[in-house]
């Protein structure tokens, strides 16, 4: 291709990608095997035909026609450090390219690294137990050299990507707006940490804001970059669940970690293990599936009570379940009395079989 | 002589200060005027003492009458120096023999028919009286019981102008006031802990809080019954003493809420989250005490305290570490007691169902975080325990054994009391720097937990002192010496859930 043809290609693209910013997808999809010339020059009924009565998509479009300069949009890029990745460019990522829809163009701070890829997804309200089990995950996957991605939303993803970040490893946040923006902005200091241990990835330009529409659209890219995608926890009609979907239509490995029957905050995660997702039941097979290595090398664990503990903590641990639980409920269960109860629930979280969560009910914890 | 003077009180803080009423009847023009700092109330007695004077049967002097209320320099206010100024007036004037009046007090407030109505701080005054040496107290009817309880002081109550002067011009024999028989009990108006199902873990961090005087945040949904718990609370308190129940109903009546009796009753406060900064620690041009200071020796409940203003929340500092209020104004400083158990509820997060297994939460992470903020730090640092009350099924609140009663919480709350005051003249909460590192001094097995929690949980210099001073309360309890492994244990159950600090 020549240079100046590719740079045409390239600032076709950037014009979709603006396009797409603001209608959607769908239209953008009918326009990205048009020349250049056609896209830029061709007035919009005639390029969409009778398509009906979308005025206003028909406004912004010629809107954009007349005002687009490419030249500028490099130049604005180029000062503020930030790299711009179009499907005309060679080192647009393989997999994303495959993936159904991919984005015209993807803006970067910091570069996607060269390494297997594993999308981390979950709720944004996980319980304590979902962040928990983010976080390891995001960190043992970083230590085998996995690239962790996901949302840089709260709850699971958050959690997935300080594992990633704790354990010196990769990590990738694709965004729904511009990377300039920060959302949500309590997760400001793990933008940063994300952007020096691998990138902030968005389809959209800088300044662009957090639309509502705009997250379940960055789930496709998510899932495009990863060669698996893993929902850690997820209720019924949770964004996770796109992600997957998308993981599905791009032929990716779809994992579920399980949660206990009936608890709302797991039904979704679980709903895709009965459609027949992969059971993340156990961290080294998986990993071992993931980013095989040849033999694990480590023992699995014991997953029987450990002897030794006193019988008062034991009984107490009885009490205590999968779900989330009051010390009330706790002391009903397991029988024990609240002055014998309360020392021996502490002892139990100390030692790390229990954990309690912010409204103060209790849960079992992996075994240490 | 025409200059007569009677002896009074008047009401400061909750303290009563001696004022003489000089009264002077002199030859000139009729006429009636009050000087030496007089507020409005005071001013307008001038009406309500003529007329009461004369509907009573007595000549009001066609005369120059000048009343003065010494010392000059202190303000007076209220109604209570109609009487004294009547008595003052007929004194001068010849209608009873002024002698009568030395190492007497009055006070009270006249009707336009010349009866006497019921005062504020009828108790301060009867000490205060004490104190000045004074042998005999007239007063309101409807305060005399109460100014009885103080003793050393004859108290005499009054129905009427015309039976005082009768009474003081020695034409009346009068019984002094006996002080209301001491029924001795304190029954608790039925708020017995037995009311409430379930909730046994809030209920032990509330024996626990009690037993330390420590102050309590309970987080829940609404309708876990936290308002139910807090009402019960002053039921497991320790009995209030003599002294304490003196202490309390002269607040109580200084603020005019007194009903003539003595307060047996632990006070129960529970101001609404709309309260003022006076009107929570007490002020106002004309000072009274807040509700801190009504709960002097009882509890103060705030009830969604996420709610409550924050400069209202700032004025508690004081009295939480000091126990008492000072109000300064550019005349005078005041100073109201206010040792206080402080009671507080929250809900988790704006909607209040976070963690509630029957309702979803519909907060975001930034609202709940932001909620919690509202709640101002150094107040939270004066709260020990912290308490999630979640709220029951209608299966659980079935299958519950029947509760405890609380005379049998009390029973064990007033024991661990006993051993904190033998042995640091304080209840638990009060310890801090040194003397909480040698009242809680750990032992081996103890030690190694502690130092492990510190470490695990992550515990704050403050969150350290206030397991310490939790453990040893829960020791206190248990009748235990020294601090076991089980009590640092218990203790690090009421720590607060990371959202609000460590």
């Amino acid at each position: 291709m020549e240079d100046s043809e590719r740079r045409d290609e390239r600032a076709k693209h950037l014009f979709l990608s603006h396009l797409q910013a603001m209608v959607g997808s769908s239209l953008v999809a009918r326009l990205g095997n048009l020349s250049p010339e056609a896209v830029f020059e061709t007035p919009y009924s005639e390029l969409v035909g009778n398509t009906g009565n979308f005025r206003k998509a028909e406004r912004l479009f010629d809107g954009l026609q007349r005002g687009f300069d490419a030249g500028a949009i490099e130049d604005q890029l180029a000062a503020r450090g930030i790299s711009a990745i179009t499907l005309a460019d060679e080192d647009y990522p393989g997999l994303l390219r495959n993936a159904p829809d991919p984005p015209p163009a993807l803006y970067l701070d910091g570069a996607i690294p060269d390494a297997p890829s594993v999308a981390l997804v979950g709720s944004r309200k996980a319980s304590s137990t979902g962040i928990e089990t983010a976080n390891k995950l995001g960190c043992a996957l970083a230590e085998r050299g996995v690239c962790v991605v996901s949302g840089l939303a709260l709850g699971v993803d958050a959690a997935a990507h300080q594992g990633a970040v704790d354990a010196g490893g990769l990590t990738v946040g694709v965004l729904g707006c511009g990377i300039d923006v920060v959302y949500p902005r309590s997760n400001r200091a793990l933008f940063d940490s994300v952007r020096r241990h691998g990138a902030l990835v968005s389809e959209y330009f800088l300044g662009e804001a957090p639309l509502a529409w705009r997250f379940p659209a960055r789930n496709r890219i998510i899932a495009g970059l990863a060669s698996s995608v893993v929902v850690v926890e997820a209720p019924e009609h949770s964004g996770a669940l796109i992600t997957a979907s998308h993981g599905l239509e791009a032929g990716r490995d779809v994992w579920a970690v399980p949660g206990p029957p009936g608890v709302r905050e797991c039904r979704g995660s679980n709903g895709l293990l009965a459609d027949g997702a992969g059971v993340l039941w156990d961290v080294p097979e998986f990993l071992e599936a993931v980013a095989p290595r040849g033999g694990t090398g480590l023992e699995p664990p014991d997953p029987s009570l450990p002897a030794g503990l006193p019988d008062t903590e034991a009984a107490a641990l009885s009490g205590v379940g999968l779900e989330p639980r009051g010390v009330d409920a706790v002391a009903r269960r397991s029988g024990i009395v609240m002055s014998e109860l309360l020392p021996a629930l502490a002892l139990l979280e100390l030692k790390g079989f229990v954990h309690r969560d912010a409204v103060g009910a209790y849960v079992r914890r992996a075994v240490p | 002589m025409s200059v007569c003077r009677a002896r009074s009180l008047s009401l400061f803080g909750i303290d009563a200060l001696p004022v003489e009423v000089e009264v002077d009847v002199s030859p000139g023009l009729p006429g009636f005027s009050i000087v030496g700092l007089p507020d409005a109330a005071v001013q307008e007695a001038r009406e309500r003492v003529r007329v009461a004077i004369s509907n009573s049967g007595y000549k009001f002097p066609m005369k120059r009458v000048i009343v003065n209320l010494a010392p000059a320099n202190l303000r007076k206010e209220g109604p209570a120096f109609d009487l004294p100024i009547a008595i003052g007036i007929l004194a001068a004037s010849g209608a009873l023999a002024p002698a009568r009046l030395e190492r007497a007090g009055v006070v009270g407030e006249l009707s336009l028919d010349g009866g006497v109505r019921g005062i504020k701080g009828a108790l301060s005054m009867a000490e205060g009286a004490k104190k000045e040496g004074l042998r005999r107290l007239v007063l309101p009817q409807r305060d005399a019981p109460e100014a009885a309880v103080i003793g050393g002081v004859e108290v005499f109550g009054m129905r009427t102008l015309k039976e005082a002067v009768d009474f003081l011009g020695d034409g009346l024999r009068l019984a002094p006031t006996e002080p209301a028989p001491d029924n001795g009990t304190d029954d608790l108006a039925g708020e017995d802990f037995a009311d409430v199902t379930g909730q046994r873990y809030a209920k032990r961090a509330l024996e626990v809080a009690a037993a330390g005087a420590h102050n309590v945040v309970m987080s829940g949904p609404p309708g876990s019954g936290k308002t139910m718990l807090a009402r019960r609370m002053p039921g497991i308190l320790p009995p209030l003493t003599m002294e304490e129940r003196i202490e309390v109903t002269k607040v109580h009546s200084a603020s005019g809420e007194g009903n003539g009796e003595l307060v047996t009753h632990r006070p129960f406060r529970s101001p609404h989250h709309t309260v003022s900064t006076s009107g929570l620690a007490g002020g106002g041009s004309n000072p009274r005490p807040g509700e801190v200071s009504l709960a002097h020796h009882g509890v103060l409940f705030l009830d969604e305290l996420p709610e409550f203003g924050r400069t209202a929340l700032e004025a508690l500092r004081q009295p939480l570490e000091d126990g008492h209020v000072t109000i300064s104004r550019v005349a005078a400083t005041l100073c109201y007691p206010a040792r206080i158990t402080l009671l507080c509820s929250m809900n988790p997060c704006p909607c209040g169902h976070a963690g509630d297994k029957r309702k979803a939460c519909r907060c975001t992470a930034g609202q709940i975080e932001r909620y919690q903020a509202r709640i101002s730090g150094p107040l939270l640092d004066r709260m020990d325990i912290f308490v999630d009350v979640p709220r029951l099924t209608r299966q659980e609140l079935r299958d519950e054994p029947s509760a405890e009663g609380s005379a049998a919480v009390r029973d064990r709350v007033r024991m661990a009391r006993g051993t904190q005051t033998a042995r640091q003249g304080s209840p638990n909460s009060m310890l801090s720097g040194r003397r909480l590192r040698e009242v809680c001094a750990l032992g081996g097995d103890a030690e190694a937990l502690f130092s492990r929690a510190v470490e695990t949980l992550g515990l704050s210099g403050r969150g350290h002192d206030r397991v310490l001073r939790v453990a040893r309360t829960v020791a206190d309890l248990a009748g235990g010496e020294g601090i076991a492994a089980e009590h640092v244990a218990e203790a690090l159950n009421y720590r607060r859930s990371h959202l609000l600090g460590r």
